[in-house]
């Protein structure tokens, strides 16, 4: 990551939930059209350290800086896929994926074939006019990710956005999303539990421990792309999720222990 | 004239198919509402044997068509549908805007919820003498009555519906950056509209109650009065005819609403 000027940067930052201590002085650069996946134990703090770049959520100290800004609440500059899909039930495909630029106010023609460009990208042409309720779990999360596009965003943030899907269809998936980032290689910051998941899709990888939640390690992934769903079956696709698994796994222990406490 | 009809069904095969299956798919509900009115007709006839006690459907007719031929069906009709869509209006109209301050403002919500609470458990159809001492006997206190039958349940299920709100669904527009106008009128608003339209449609059922019972307490016209009228002079098929046309009003209103909420809110089911 080096070489590319610097995207998003966060610097000191904490969170508190009451007394209990979420996240302590995280400090991170995320370089621009970089892939970054957050993995940890469960209540290591991810889901909120995203929630916080989004704006979701303010920090009790430190702050987020997209190129250079500083950011203060939500705001179009990111683009942020649930991980419910969290589509309006009452928005067919095409109105569900404007709702962004709806709401910043420019909704256009030219907006509209951007917008229908997106829907073929993420492979929904057809379905312009089908409500969620019609569609598949993993239709939605395209349109999930498809509505975040369409802000046209320097940062996508996805909050294990393929959690809720099988595991046939997300692989599918993952792949189409590397598809996807391949075609404008937009800033991602992406959570996951799952391991293998987050080598697969990252070029870096910050391994989070929890109790307070923190980078633990940063793993860079050296893997060739594009990446075939066959790599994952390769010694070194293979070391990499050993090597994070060895450095979680006894975070995971404790917290497992402590759920059934 | 057969003819015609023949070579129409033939040449759009689709309709009278549709029609036959139409009826198939309704056959029960069809031969529970012949069998009822069947029975009706026999026991009225041969059991019970005096139409003081118990009218028959076909004497219900007769009474139907001699009251719509002299045009006192109709002035009854007018007036209590006049009372019936005036208050029923009032009442949707405001019950929605007092269901949203309700939802809005916690300080509406805490005025207003013991009134609501407890004016909706409360009879208030009891109070319809007094609206008429109140208002007058003609369509004025008929007017009132509906409304504040129904004005309740449009208030409960407004709030109800907005309170519902998944806020999932809000931070999602949030974090597009949405201010707080855009979320009410794109995520709030559409998703408690199912629960307003159940309000309106257990508006019509009481809202028809408080005409009728309001005309029954005092009234020039109206179904109601007609009601009371016949059972004074014991005019029992006039009664049973007065009470069809009401029910069939009630009936004919709420399949219009499911028609409608069906246009309005394709997205359910």
């Amino acid at each position: 990551m080096s070489d590319a000027p610097v995207k998003l940067s966060v610097q000191g930052l904490t969170k508190r939930f009451n007394s209990l201590e979420v996240l302590r002085s995280i400090s991170a650069d995320i370089g621009r059209g970089e892939f970054v996946s957050i993995v940890g134990p469960s209540g290591c703090g991810k889901t909120t350290f995203l929630r916080i770049v989004g704006g979701l959520e303010k920090a009790n100290g430190g702050e987020v800086r997209l190129d250079g800004r500083v950011l203060d609440g939500p705001g179009p500059d990111r683009g942020f896929v649930f991980q419910q899909d969290n589509l309006l039930p009452w928005r067919n495909v095409l109105a569900n994926t404007e709702i962004g630029p709806e709401i910043g106010g420019y909704r256009n023609p030219e907006q509209r074939s951007k917008t229908m460009q997106l829907l073929k990208l993420v492979g929904l042409a057809g379905f312009e006019n089908y409500f969620p309720r019609q569609l598949s779990g993993g239709m939605r999360q395209r349109v999930n990710l498809a509505r975040a596009l369409a802000v046209d965003p320097d940062l996508l943030l996805m909050d294990e956005p393929f959690s809720a899907l099988d595991a046939q269809t997300r692989e599918i998936m993952q792949t189409e999303l590397l598809r996807i980032w391949e075609e404008g290689r937009k800033t991602v910051l992406f959570v996951t539990h799952q391991i293998d998941e987050a080598v697969y899709l990252s070029d870096r990888i910050f391994v989070f421990a929890r109790r307070p939640g923190r980078i633990n390690e940063i793993v860079e992934v050296d893997l060739p792309r594009p990446r075939p769903l066959s790599m994952k079956r390769t010694p070194e696709f293979v070391a990499y999720v050993d090597h994070i698994w060895k450095l979680i796994e006894d975070d995971v222990r404790a917290s497992v222990l402590e759920e059934h406490a | 004239m057969a003819d015609t009809a023949l070579t129409k069904a033939e040449t759009q095969p689709g309709f009278g198919a549709s029609f036959v299956s139409g009826l198939k798919a309704r056959a029960w509900g069809l031969g529970s509402i012949a069998g009822g009115l069947l029975a009706w007709e026999l026991i009225s006839r041969f059991i019970v044997g005096n139409k003081l006690f118990l009218a028959a459907p076909s004497q219900v007719v007769v009474a139907f068509f001699q009251l719509a031929s002299n045009g006192e069906l109709e002035k009854h009709i007018y007036i209590s549908g006049l009372e019936f869509i005036l208050g029923y209006v009032i009442a949707c109209v405001l019950g929605v805007l007092l269901g949203l301050a309700m939802a809005q403002s916690k300080s509406a919500k805490q005025a207003l919820q013991p009134w609501v609470s407890g004016l909706y458990a409360t009879p208030t159809v009891a109070l319809a003498p007094l609206f008429i001492l109140w208002f007058g006997i003609g369509i004025m206190s008929k007017i009132i009555v509906v409304a504040v039958l129904v004005i309740f349940p449009v208030i409960i299920n407004t709030e109800a519906g907005l309170r519902t709100t998944s806020p999932q669904l809000i931070e999602t527009v949030r974090s597009f950056g949405a201010n707080a106008r855009q979320i009410f009128f794109k995520v709030s608003l559409p998703s408690a509209l199912p629960f307003i339209f159940a309000g309106f449609k257990l508006g019509i059922g009481r809202g028809l109650i408080g005409v009728v019972v309001a005309e029954l307490f005092g009234s020039r016209a109206g179904l109601g009065q007609l009601i009371a009228q016949s059972a004074e002079t014991f005019n029992m098929p006039a009664l049973f005819a007065g009470v069809t046309i009401l029910a069939a009003a009630g009936i004919a209103m709420t399949s219009g609403f499911g028609w409608l909420e069906r246009k309005l809110l394709p997205w359910r089911e």
